[in-house]
Parts: structure tokens; sequence; C-alpha cells
């Protein structure tokens, strides 16, 4: 099982790995997990984007990565808990709430760029 | 390819932050395309965020708040840098033919059943055939295409636009408009729906006419406060409430009780189902001065007049001009 899920820090660190390991003086940031404390990332993704990440730094032309996560379906329903503590931290009262948020899609990220592989398999047929 | 656009920019202090393009169905037929490939060939014109929505005005659709009015939109797309994207750039809306069974649940439909049955109407989108969960909404890039076009964003620099349905309509057919904010009462009206199916904002029946779907009390005032809008004159306004009510149409039980409905009544003395409106709906129209009192001192003024004082007599829009559509429309 421990294979099945990748945790948050391995996924993290696994990309700088590809990134940087055969050409250590090449660059990768990481975007768009800041929020995420406890998180399992799905295994077989993982593997194919550290080697989309190997790739990458292959080039010639490239000299610095920006890996950036983003929501595939630009709208994300989010649970909102509203918790009333007490001067101790107890949990007193919680509300639940929904909120709705809208993104932008991935397009924001292109640029001027034209080359764009997309390895997504098609909504709906994963 | 013919279209009109209501560009990106600023219209004196109020920034319009996507462009706004109107196709029409025949048009994209001359040109021998589909709707969809109509939505890319116009995309690749324009490099700003960009809302693209296709119109048939031989169909009719509704308000929010429940009025029946001729010409709808059919497709909704969204563009940024010329591209569409794939799984959310485009959207079609569901095609209703008249149907009787359809008043018993939607009263507001008696306009369509005594103005014009013969016309198909179009709302919002079939849930079932929409990828994105909850918003009736397409997005490219930056750009997105909300409520079922009627709600336009850039949603990187958060900039927002309401262009309600009539103000589309009226912007293509050179009528008149008002830019401006949308102040607190239309941030109250906006709640006030009827309840549809396949609606412009709700997938299914939910907040009937008298109900609001804000039901945030005071806060309701505040959520759509501070927004540039794009709406039809008065004038056009009280003509389409005056036809509803003339249809038997009552604010609060048959058409919603925004502000605007409630205050074409009062001024021609017509119905308002009072005891039908809830408390929590009066609790939002009372925060932006609209009291159950107020409502109830008809003036008792012919059409004629209310539509000759609609400026004064029908709330909402703060620090609007008045502009002719051609002014601001770009034709192409």
């Amino acid at each position: 099982m421990k294979l099945l899920h990748t945790k948050l820090p391995d996924f993290m660190k696994k990309m700088y790995v590809a990134a940087t390991a055969k050409y250590p003086e090449k660059t990768i940031q990481i975007r768009g997990l800041e929020n995420l404390h406890n998180a399992k990332m799905q295994s077989l993704r993982t593997g194919r984007i550290e080697k989309a990440v190997e790739e990458m730094a292959e080039r010639e032309d490239v000299a610095s990565i920006d890996f950036v996560v983003l929501p595939r379906v630009p709208e994300t329903m989010h649970t909102v808990a509203v918790k009333g503590l007490d001067s101790e931290g107890n949990v007193k009262k919680v509300v639940l709430e929904v909120i709705n948020i809208l993104h932008p899609t991935e397009e924001i990220e292109f640029g001027d760029c034209t080359d764009i592989e997309d390895h997504r398999p098609p909504i709906g047929l994963h | 390819m013919k279209y009109k656009m209501f560009p990106e920019g600023k219209i004196e202090d109020k920034m319009i932050p996507v462009n706004v393009i109107f196709m029409n169905v025949k048009d994209i037929a001359a040109a021998g395309m589909t709707q969809d490939e109509a939505i890319h060939e116009v995309a690749k014109r324009h490099m700003e965020p960009t809302a693209i929505n296709i119109f048939d005005m031989d169909a009719c659709t509704t308000t929010s708040d429940g009025l029946c009015i001729e010409g709808a939109i059919v497709r909704m797309g969204a563009s940024d840098r010329g591209r569409v994207n794939p799984d959310f750039g485009i959207l079609p809306m569901y095609e209703f033919s008249f149907d009787e069974k359809m008043l018993e649940t939607e009263r507001h439909l008696i306009q369509w059943k005594k103005l014009f049955p013969e016309r198909k109407l179009f709302r919002g989108p079939d849930p079932s055939k929409k990828i994105i969960p909850i918003h009736n909404v397409v997005i490219s890039g930056r750009a997105s295409n909300n409520n079922s076009a009627t709600e336009m964003m850039n949603i990187v620099t958060m900039d927002e636009v309401l262009y309600p349905i009539i103000g589309q309509l009226e912007s293509q057919r050179d009528g008149e408009l008002l830019v401006g904010w949308t102040g607190e009462t239309m941030s109250v009206g906006i709640g006030m729906t009827v309840a549809e199916q396949f609606g412009r904002v709700f997938p299914h029946p939910q907040f009937k006419a008298g109900e609001t779907a804000h039901n945030s009390g005071p806060y309701a005032k505040t959520l759509k406060q501070w927004i540039p809008c794009i709406v039809a004159a008065k004038q056009t306004m009280a003509k389409y409430i005056i036809r509803a009510l003339d249809c038997g149409c009552v604010p609060g039980l048959d058409i919603g009780c925004s502000p605007l409905n409630l205050a074409v009544a009062r001024a021609l003395g017509r119905e308002i189902a009072f005891d039908n409106i809830a408390e929590s709906s009066w609790a939002e129209l009372e925060s932006v001065g609209i009291t159950r009192e107020w409502a109830e001192q008809s003036l008792n003024l012919s059409p004629e007049e209310v539509i000759e004082r609609a400026d004064e007599l029908l709330p909402g829009v703060e620090d609007a001009k008045k502009y002719k559509a051609h002014e601001l429309i770009q034709e192409y």
C-alpha cells in the first residue's frame, strides 16, 4: 500500500531530484501546493510527472522549471468550518458551510508558448 | 463573420474587465460555420479576456426575477489570448419548447404562453451535460463568463462586470444603456429569483418567487455592491415589468420580489403578494429602504407615467450614465 500514494513531502522531494539530479545548475520552483499540509499524491501520475520534469531539465533551451499545480476543473468545492474555541483552544461549536471557488484555467501559464504537449486523459475517461 | 463587441476597458471610472462579444445564430449560419467554430474563429481575433455570447433573437428567455423577454443566449464561450479552453470554454443552453406542464412549477411562464409560445426558450445549460460542477460558467485562462453569460470576470485581476440579459439585448438593438455601479439595491435584487428548471443561475428549481437566494440578511446588500454593471435604461425595464404584470404576474408570487418589480407594481397600484414574501426577503429589502409600508403606498400611476418617470421611480444602479448602445458597442 505504501506505493499506491505518495506523501506530499516525498512528492516535492521527487520533483526537486528529477529536475536537478543530472543538472545541478538547473532550478525548479514548485507552486500551487502551498496550502496543502496533509495530502497523499496519486503515485501512478507521480512517476509520470517525475519523468516529465526530468525530460524538461534535459532540454538545452531550458534553464529552470516552473512547476505549477492548479485545479484541473476550474471550480473547486470546499467545506468551510467556522469554529468557536474557548480560552484553552477547545472546540465549542462548529458551523459548516460550503464555498465554490472559480479558478483560471491552464492557459494563464502558457505565455506565448505554442509547444504544448497534453498528457492528461480526457475528463471522465481517467 | 459579423458580430458586435463591448470592448474591455474603462468607461469613466468603471473597469469593464473583459470584451463581451455578441454573435447571432443567423450570421453564423450564413458564414457556413457551426457555433463552436464561430466561437473559436472570433476568439482568435481578440487577445484580451473575452466572453462570447451567441444569440437567437427568435427565441426567448427569462430574467432571474422572472420576466420573459424576446431574444436568448443559446451558447456561451470564453477565450483568452485567442484560446478557448477545450474542456471548459464553451457551453450550450438547454432548449425548451412550450409545454403547459411547466406552468405548474414555473408560474412566471404564463408570460411565455400569452406573449410568444411559438418561441423556443433558453435559460441555463442542462446540468447533466456540463462538467463544471456548480456554476453555469465557461472559463478560458483569465476569462470567465458566468451565470449563463450575464456576469463576466477576469479571474486573475478578480475584476467583474454584471451585464444582465436585457442590457445585452439592448446593446445589440442600439437601445439605451446605463453604465454604473450595482449598488446596494441591485445587490439585494439579484437574490430575488424565481424557481426554474435549468435556470440561468440554478440548475433545478430552488428559490421561489417571494424568497431570497442570498438569505443573508443585512449582508445581501453588500454581496454585489461595488461591481460595474451595464444594464438597460429604466424605461426599458419598466416596459418589460409592466408587460409581465399585464400578463397577470404578481410580484412575490409569480415573479420575483425584486426591488424593481415591487417598485413598478407599487407605482401602478397593482397587486403585490405581500404575505408570500418571506421574512428573510423582507429583511434584505428593508436593509435598502424597501419596507412593506412603502410598498403598500400605491401611486396609482398610468403605465405611460411610470415609463416616463422610470428614472425617478425604479431604484438601483448608482453613479449611472446613460448611453446609446452605438456609443459603446463596436461592430465587426
